[in-house]
């Protein structure tokens, strides 16, 4: 296909400029979203196994809430009921909890001994899949405008650049794509090479980056796009007010479990609940939030759908299924929040999600390098400029995996030494963080680039050695790993401890044997060494 | 193909496009999106609809700021982006006064 010059010109620096202005909040945005597809794993990896009580057969749940109830007037506001053997019958806030992040939520955890007696511990919640969850909004920039992130609103920003940076990538590789498509050069130089793998991740996974794209454009700013439609809807509200009852309801009132069993059954098809959460029971605005899943539909998250009713009268709120016939609307949007977040296609959906989320942060990784690249000049010591986002390209990328690798690694040690847990995570990931960006400048990309790896190989290969131990050392034993989700973190840290040390390898291959002319060339200090070297500047 | 003068071919004008994209792109979109809004299927008064509406808008929109650099010039862009913005509004207007 033939383009016209000045056309493939103006895209090509609307392609550089945008990329290399957002590339960096969004690298971390998606290797830390490709995390967060097992969010809910990472935080029960991470929670000791001791916090979660046994389950309870579901005849006896009526009598746990009745006996709960009774006995603790926090329960009579509200409680979550689980359904999966993995987590406690019964649980609700002692201190904390509500929306968003919370790093000091207390919750007191019950179900029923063998006699039926009601047993109850109060523990701290583990948040590490929602820190990871919140990295992924905001890339780690902390503090608030308003109620909003300032993080997620500079991630929207690079939402809109990326979509540009999409949409003339796309043009400008026209000319040359049905030729240089499945090309990947190795014999061409390293450039080449770089260039091929990002145009090919780029053209495959076109479709996903456009819908990540415009899905983060909206979650940051859809109170203000909100806002703006509500001018054109005049007198119309574009909601519909909660209706409040006269009068306050009362625990007492509230219906048996296998209530909610069949409306479930009654409202959808296939779907099975995962969990039912209680909220304002002793109110005038009760609130139950049922999560259903169902791996054949086209669910909102991978975690599942959630049909939101008033407890008592059972009248639903909303609900991210289609309910009703009238409801031609709902599929769509609950396939807009399917498709940022992978809920669909089950398990293999949830690893395609995370393959493809990987893809996407190598895609920006490589972007940064060809811009290097480019602007590479034939001397041993480059511009200013490129050293500088050299330096940052490592530091951020390379640090910030870093970062969570290490609180991952932390973790049960933190447990074990019986820190706050949370706390301690976020002052983990931020120490690692600026220590690895300052480590970038003092030393330089090059060398930095190959010590980090180093360090990211070592920390991945200790996360599955701790787990060893945690389940070999008698009096570590806090937790017991038998199911298959349990050993999920231990296989991806071994994954990524085999890729980082091939990175290594080829990092320092390039620093002592590749271009002499280069960001990434290092002087040689051996002997042996040195001669390679000179044989290398030769040849160029 | 035959080589394009200096004036034949697009000009950069950075900032005159791209604040021509961000205001214009916008304001149109919206004008798109409420005219669906109003007289799309199911009116303005369909369940859930005021969701979809507003998950629509930036699509739109973003579509419309990408390629608003193929205009030869930022005044260009700016003109064209204000005459779709113009007629898109009194079509809503019109329909509005049909109705």
């Amino acid at each position: 296909m033939k383009i016209r010059g000045d056309i493939l010109r103006t895209y090509q620096s609307i392609h550089t400029w945008t990329g290399i202005i957002a590339g960096l909040v969004l690298f971390i945005g998606f290797y830390a979203g490709s995390l967060s597809m097992f969010e809910d794993e990472i935080s029960l990896w991470a929670t000791p196994s001791t916090h979660q009580l046994s389950q309870v057969p579901t005849e006896d749940l009526d009598s746990l809430i009745d006996i709960a109830t009774s006995k603790f007037d926090k329960a009579q506001q509200g409680f979550t009921l689980n359904f999966n053997e993995n987590y406690s019958p019964m649980t609700w806030s002692e201190e904390g909890g509500g929306r968003g992040l919370q790093l000091d939520h207390i919750v007191r955890h019950a179900t029923l001994s063998n006699q039926g007696e009601l047993v109850t511990q109060v523990e701290l919640s583990n948040e590490l899949g929602d820190l990871i969850d919140t990295l992924h909004r905001t890339a780690g920039i902390v503090g608030k405008i308003g109620h909003e992130d300032i993080g997620v609103l500079i991630l929207g920003i690079a939402a809109i650049l990326y979509f540009l940076a999409l949409i003339s990538g796309v043009i400008f590789l026209l000319p040359t794509l049905t030729k240089s498509f499945f090309a990947l050069r190795q014999n061409k130089g390293a450039n080449r090479f770089w260039l091929d793998s990002h145009n090919l991740v780029g053209v495959i996974s076109l479709p996903f980056h456009l819908i990540i794209s415009l899905t983060v454009v909206v979650f940051a700013f859809h109170d203000a796009l909100y806002g703006g439609l509500s001018v054109a809807y005049g007198d119309k509200p574009l909601f519909e007010r909660p209706t409040k009852a006269p009068t306050e309801y009362s625990i007492k009132q509230l219906p048996g479990i296998d209530t909610y069993f069949n409306k479930v059954s009654e409202l959808t098809d296939g779907y099975e609940i995962y969990s039912l959460e209680f909220s304002g029971l002793s109110s005038k605005q009760p609130s139950l939030g049922i999560i259903v899943f169902s791996e054949q539909e086209m669910m909102r998250s991978n975690t599942g759908d959630i049909i939101y009713m008033n407890p008592y009268t059972l009248k639903p709120t909303f609900s991210s299924i289609q309910l009703s016939e009238e409801e031609v609307y709902v599929p769509y949007i609950a396939s807009f929040f399917s498709l940022h977040f992978g809920g669909f296609g089950g398990e293999l959906g949830k690893w395609v999600y995370f393959i493809m989320g990987l893809l996407g942060a190598f895609l920006f990784y490589s972007g940064n390098l060809l811009w290097l690249e480019k602007r590479r000049k034939k001397q041993v010591k480059q511009s200013k400029s490129n050293r500088f986002m050299a330096s940052l390209t490592i530091g951020i990328c390379l640090g910030s995996i870093l970062s969570v690798v290490c609180t991952l690694l932390m973790s049960k040690w933190l447990y074990i030494f019986d820190a706050q847990i949370n706390l301690s995570y976020i002052t983990c990931y931020y120490i690692v963080f600026f220590a690895a960006v300052l480590y970038s400048f003092a030393r330089g990309a090059a060398r930095s680039a190959i010590h980090i790896q180093q360090a990211l190989f070592v920390v991945c290969v200790f996360i599955p050695l701790t787990t060893i131990l945690a389940n070999t050392v008698p009096s570590l034993t806090l937790w017991s790993v038998d199911n298959y989700s349990g050993y999920i973190v231990e296989f991806i840290a071994l994954g990524f401890a085999g890729i980082f040390y091939y990175g290594f390898l080829k990092t320092k291959q390039r620093a002592f044997h590749g271009e002499p002319n280069s960001i990434w060339s290092l002087p040689v200090d051996s002997p042996s060494l040195a001669v390679t070297k000179k044989i290398a500047i030769e040849q160029n | 193909m035959a080589r394009l003068l200096a004036h034949e071919k697009i000009q950069p004008h950075w900032w005159s496009k791209t604040l021509a994209g961000i205001f214009l792109g916008l304001s149109l979109s919206y004008a798109l999106v409420i005219i669906f809004a109003w007289y799309g299927p199911g009116g303005i008064d369909a369940p859930a609809k005021v969701q979809f509406n507003m998950w629509i808008i930036s699509p739109i929109w973003l579509l419309i700021f990408s390629f608003t650099y193929m205009f030869k010039t930022g005044l260009k862009a700016a003109l064209y982006l204000l005459g779709a913005n113009i007629t898109a509004y009194s079509l809503f207007f019109f329909l509005g006064w049909l109705s």
